[in-house]
């Protein structure tokens, strides 16, 4: 009931905001700040991150081949798995989990410290001013951040399978290499595009919806991490389907 | 009630307006005209409804019943073009100030103008900034982050915002609370001085009554959602009803205290 509830409001939501910005482009200036902030600010975690999945991506996929006696397959698993699935999560989970929340929780505050009631009086439709240069910022920035992701990912795979597994890293590399193609990259850009547009659409629309009072905050913020995280596998199941069938 | 409709004509007009929230009616049938040029107050105890009043007013909270024009536009009605070009001819100050807290304090009291003034080259929106800071006592606050400011320092830097685009109508959510009596005088003759000079509409949500006597034109009191009083100032005083009399006697018990009963919300 509550999820239908969300649901409708999420719609009218939409609405309103595809109204706005029909009504007034965002500004360019806007925008790029908030892609420069956004990226910089996520970008060491998710580099961190990025290459720890590529290290473990690497020490299973030559376990799992070893049992199998073929462990050259290692740069096919990790060329898959990190380039298709990994990296495009890694890097959207990354930015839910900075980004994200800071949206939901900076929108929430000025909920409830009437700032967007002043916006409104002030003769600025809000969704105008504070999600559009949101959404279009996370847009400009994940898909460069997920081909980010995905490199560091198979560069750390490739130092695990060179220095700790003693492989010969030439293999490694012509598997990877035979493996990605142009499409996989594009694939994961538009993989990129999508989460970044449901992290910035659903933690925003979480902000605005924050209840009174300190609490409505946090349970905003929480409310959207816990949305978008969920929204943002499912999508990249089915996106999956769609592109590798 | 005493319907007093003075012969100027309304910007703002009120007709038996009912808010609820839940249970609890906030307003209830409140009908009020706020005259051209004149500065009405609104006063009233805490939780009698006067934030809501003044939010039903601009659009903010929508009335569950009743009609509320600006400038004869019908603002459940009008299409967001027509509303948000009623509101660029307001100023609002909120009560806790609603400034934006990852501004400046120069860029907060900009703001209006970076958004509707696009025209106005950088040195004279500078010079703005300046006049309406100077204006509120705070000369030279422009680089000042809005947390490093005291409470009534923001109640200022709000009340400046609202008066940049020196707009026909300008709305004041206790512009006097939280504020020193020197500070607070120095407000009541900065809208003395703005209606002389410009002719702007004032109205006031307060708790002061020595300043409400002296800078409003009209006085209506808020009662349990109901507008129990409304009139010129000197009738207003002498009212005769017995919710009135109690709140001017509390109010005006000499030696006038600093301590305001609405505070804290
Ligand atoms: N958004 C809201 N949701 C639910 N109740 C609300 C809301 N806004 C105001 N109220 C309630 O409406 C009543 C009137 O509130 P309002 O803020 O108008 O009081 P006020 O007259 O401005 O008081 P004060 O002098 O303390 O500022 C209060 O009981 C308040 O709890
Ligand atoms: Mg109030």
């Amino acid at each position: 009931m509550r999820f239908l509830e969300s649901a409708g409001r999420f719609a009218y939501f939409l609405v309103d905001f595809g109204r706005a910005m029909a009504r007034r482009p965002p500004s360019l200036g806007a925008i790029l700040e908030e892609a420069f902030r956004i990226g910089v600010r996520s970008l060491p975690v998710l580099l961190v991150i990025a290459v720890f999945v590529g290290t473990n991506l690497a020490l299973q996929g030559a376990n799992a081949f070893a049992q199998l006696g073929g462990q050259n397959l290692v740069g096919t698993f990790v060329a898959m798995a990190g380039v298709r699935e990994m990296a495009p999560v890694i890097a959207a989970a990354m930015i839910a989990a900075k980004a994200g929340t800071e949206m939901a929780s900076q929108i929430a505050v000025m909920r409830i410290r009437e700032q967007i009631d002043a916006l409104e009086v002030m003769a600025v439709n809000p969704l105008w001013y504070l999600v559009a240069p949101r959404l279009l910022g996370i847009v400009l920035v994940l898909p460069a951040l997920t081909i980010l992701a995905i490199f560091v990912t198979l560069l750390a795979s490739w130092a695990v399978v060179v220095l700790q597994l003693g492989q010969s890293g030439a293999v490694f590399l012509a598997e990877a290499r035979a493996t990605v193609t142009g499409a996989d990259l594009a694939f994961s850009m538009v993989k990129g595009l999508a989460f970044g547009v449901i992290i910035a659409l659903v933690s925003c629309f979480f902000g605005f919806q924050a209840g009174r009072g300190p609490e409505g905050v946090g349970r905003a913020t929480n409310a959207a991490v816990v949305t978008v995280s969920v929204a943002v596998v499912c999508l990249n199941y089915l996106l999956s389907v769609v592109f590798y069938g | 009630m005493a319907d007093v409709s003075p012969v100027v004509p309304p910007v703002i007009e009120l007709l038996d307006v009912t808010r609820r929230f839940g249970e609890i009616t906030v307003l209830d049938s409140v009908t009020l005209r706020f005259p051209s040029g004149l500065t009405t107050a609104i006063i009233g105890p805490s939780g009698a409804g006067k934030s809501v009043l003044l939010k039903v007013l601009v659009g903010l909270l929508k009335p569950d019943a009743g009609t509320v024009r600006l400038f004869g536009h019908d603002v459940t009605e009008a299409p967001e073009r027509e509303l948000f070009a009623a509101r660029r001819r307001i100023g609002m100050l909120f009560q806790d100030g609603a400034l934006f807290d990852s501004l400046t304090v120069g860029e907060n009291v900009a703001f209006p103008l970076d958004q509707h003034r696009r025209d106005l080259a950088g040195a004279e929106r500078d010079r703005r900034v300046a006049e309406k800071l100077e204006w509120v006592g705070l000369p030279g606050f422009e680089d000042r982050p809005i947390a490093s400011l005291s409470g009534g320092q923001r109640k200022r830097v709000g009340l400046a915002r609202a008066i940049v685009l020196e707009p026909e109508v300008v709305l004041f959510d206790e512009p006097n609370s939280g504020l020193d009596p020197f500070t607070s005088d120095q407000i009541d003759d900065l809208v003395l001085d703005m209606k002389r000079r410009l002719g702007i509409t004032f109205v006031i949500i307060s708790h002061d009554i020595v300043g409400t006597v002296k800078v409003a034109d009209l006085v209506g009191m808020l009662y349990e959602g109901r507008l129990v009083e409304y009139g010129p100032t000197a009738d207003f005083v002498r009212s005769g009803n017995p919710i009135v009399k109690s709140f001017l006697r509390r109010n005006l018990a000499p030696p006038v205290s600093a301590f305001d009963p609405g505070e804290g919300r």
